[in-house]
């Protein structure tokens, strides 16, 4: 009672910023009865969404989304290796996801941040879930040799909605790349060819070339996620750092391209969610994976 | 190997005094309180700067008449052609110490007592002189976080192949077995901050190879200016607006 009466005084008389810093949930909840939040965004809105591919040169495949402020850059590297004997058919694909000090001055040197190997799971297992990526076609010789892929995604800037951002510019760094050509030589070893040489030219008829040409993986089933937050009867989607640490019940929803579920994520929080929640969620997340649909098609991805 | 052809052309169709192409740009990070992407041709490098702070690690709060720099350098796994590097391997240690010295030498520290300040330097494309890209970086963000400095700090390499000077190597010249020599100069006071070299050369022409270097470091602090300009404009207008 006391607290709520002294700062309905303070609002008066204090400045917007001094507010929003010391009491933090009444200035959004100002905001959010009114169905706005203080970037002026409606509650169901994402940020405005960017994608660029092919960034990084030295790199077979990359991208860099940008959901808003947060900046997450993936780039991939093929290798050849042996594949597993209970697979001999199928290829690997390795997922680091990097939150590097540059990102947030939450993250300090030396201590990698707390939430970069949860997000590095999570996406782990929704890409190998959601079966974008059929594992066979990262064969090479049966039972001898098949492409692993580093998928490695840097958090540049981090400002809320993490996973939402790393899986999108995942997903561009799949499309963007181009498995490169390699030949199987006579010691029955894997070289890249880098084309172009006569001297190559003459030697690749003794070396047959396993894959003839650059060629890219095929992508069905890509996933799209949306995260929002839940806070008393107030949904709001695609939160920033400063709203995700006021309100701390996040829920993150993964749909593919068919409209298919593809996970859920809810860890706890102090907002325990009804059905009816659940089922708001969910549809915001469809209405997201169209945005995201639209803005990959832009870019000629499938 | 041919490193430069007769008619002075080199592997990339530079002259010997040539840099290759600069692109900079200020205020990248939204989350850090000065932020800068330096490229130097290939070679992308991206710098924040965090500060100054509250010293977050008590044990280093004996100095307390100047502010405490920390600054950590690291490469990106797909930044090189060559495999995966461990993350935190010598060389990355290396250059962090080594360019940390280098712009603990140009902030003044003395304004700045009981506080931190944190330099971050991620680089996402290596391609030779990734050494000088980050210190041209981090002088880039702290200027963009507002940090007091004495000069600008600016840095470019040099080496010596086919009996020519060769100004700004690219990787594949910077491993040809030829010297290197990166030189760390602050313009305006022009004083030298750093000066690395791996190989032996005779005196004449290490002089040689040290005032190219230098007549780059000049050229650089120029376009370093003139972005630190624009950007200054760019607030002017923002504020007015």
């Amino acid at each position: 009672m006391g607290l709520a009466d002294s700062s309905q005084d303070l609002s008066t008389e204090m400045e917007v910023d001094a507010f929003r810093r010391i009491f933090p949930l009444r200035f959004f909840e100002r905001h959010l009865s009114e169905s706005l939040r203080p970037d002026g965004r409606q509650l169901g809105k994402a940020r405005d969404t960017i994608v660029n591919l092919g960034l990084v040169s030295t790199a077979d495949g990359s991208a860099l989304a940008k959901i808003g402020s947060t900046t997450m850059l993936a780039a991939i590297r093929m290798e050849v290796m042996t594949p597993s004997t209970d697979s001999p058919d199928e290829g690997c694909i390795a997922l680091e996801f990097h939150m590097p000090p540059i990102c947030s001055p939450t993250v300090r040197p030396g201590r990698p941040a707390d939430a970069a190997p949860v997000i590095s799971k999570r996406l782990s297992d929704t890409i190998l879930s959601s079966g974008m990526i059929d594992l066979k076609e990262l064969c090479l010789v049966s039972g001898k040799a098949a492409w692993m892929g580093y998928l490695d995604i840097y958090c540049l800037d981090a400002d809320g909605a993490l996973f939402d951002a790393a899986l999108l510019s995942a997903v561009a760094a799949f499309s963007n790349l181009q498995i490169p050509v390699v030949a199987l030589n006579d010691n029955g070893r894997i070289v890249a060819i880098t084309g172009g040489k006569d001297q190559d030219n003459a030697s690749i008829t003794e070396k047959e070339a396993v894959n003839k040409e650059k060629r890219k993986l095929t992508l069905k089933n890509i996933p799209f996620s949306l995260t929002c937050i839940l806070h008393k009867n107030y949904i709001l989607a695609d939160p920033t750092t400063e709203e995700e640490s006021i309100m701390d019940t996040l829920v993150t929803v993964v749909l593919d391209s068919s409209d298919q579920m593809v996970s859920f994520y809810k860890s706890g929080g102090t907002a325990l969610a009804y059905s009816s929640a659940i089922k708001s969620c969910i549809e915001l997340a469809r209405k997201r994976a169209k945005e995201l649909k639209q803005i990959l098609g832009e870019m000629d991805i499938d | 190997m041919e490193y430069v052809n007769p008619e002075g052309l080199r592997l990339d169709g530079r002259r010997f005094n040539e840099m290759r192409q600069i692109v900079a740009e200020v205020g990248v990070v939204s989350k850090a309180d000065g932020s800068a992407v330096f490229e130097m041709g290939n070679t992308k490098v991206i710098a924040a700067v965090y500060g100054p702070r509250e010293i977050q690690n008590k044990s280093q709060q004996k100095k307390n008449d100047h502010a405490v720099v920390l600054c950590e350098y690291s490469m990106a796994q797909f930044s090189t052609g060559d495999r995966r590097r461990q993350k935190f391997d010598r060389r990355s240690t290396e250059l962090s110490l080594v360019i940390r010295q280098t712009m603990e030498a140009c902030i003044l520290t003395e304004l700045m007592p009981h506080s931190q300040i944190d330099i971050f330097l991620q680089v996402l494309q290596g391609d030779g002189g990734t050494r000088s890209a980050c210190i041209n970086a981090a002088t880039l963000a702290l200027a963009d976080a507002g940090i007091p400095m004495r000069d600008l700090a600016v840095s470019c390499s040099a080496g010596y192949l086919n009996s020519t000077p060769l100004l700004d190597l690219n990787y594949v010249e910077d491993s040809a077995g030829g010297a290197d020599v990166t030189v760390g100069i602050l313009p305006k006071l022009d004083k030298v901050s750093l000066l690395q070299m791996d190989a032996k050369l005779p005196m004449e022409t290490f002089e040689t190879v040290f005032a190219l270097a230098s007549e780059g470091c000049k050229a650089i602090a120029e376009r370093i200016r003139e972005v630190l300009q624009e950007n200054t404009k760019q607030l002017e207008y923002r504020r007015a607006a």
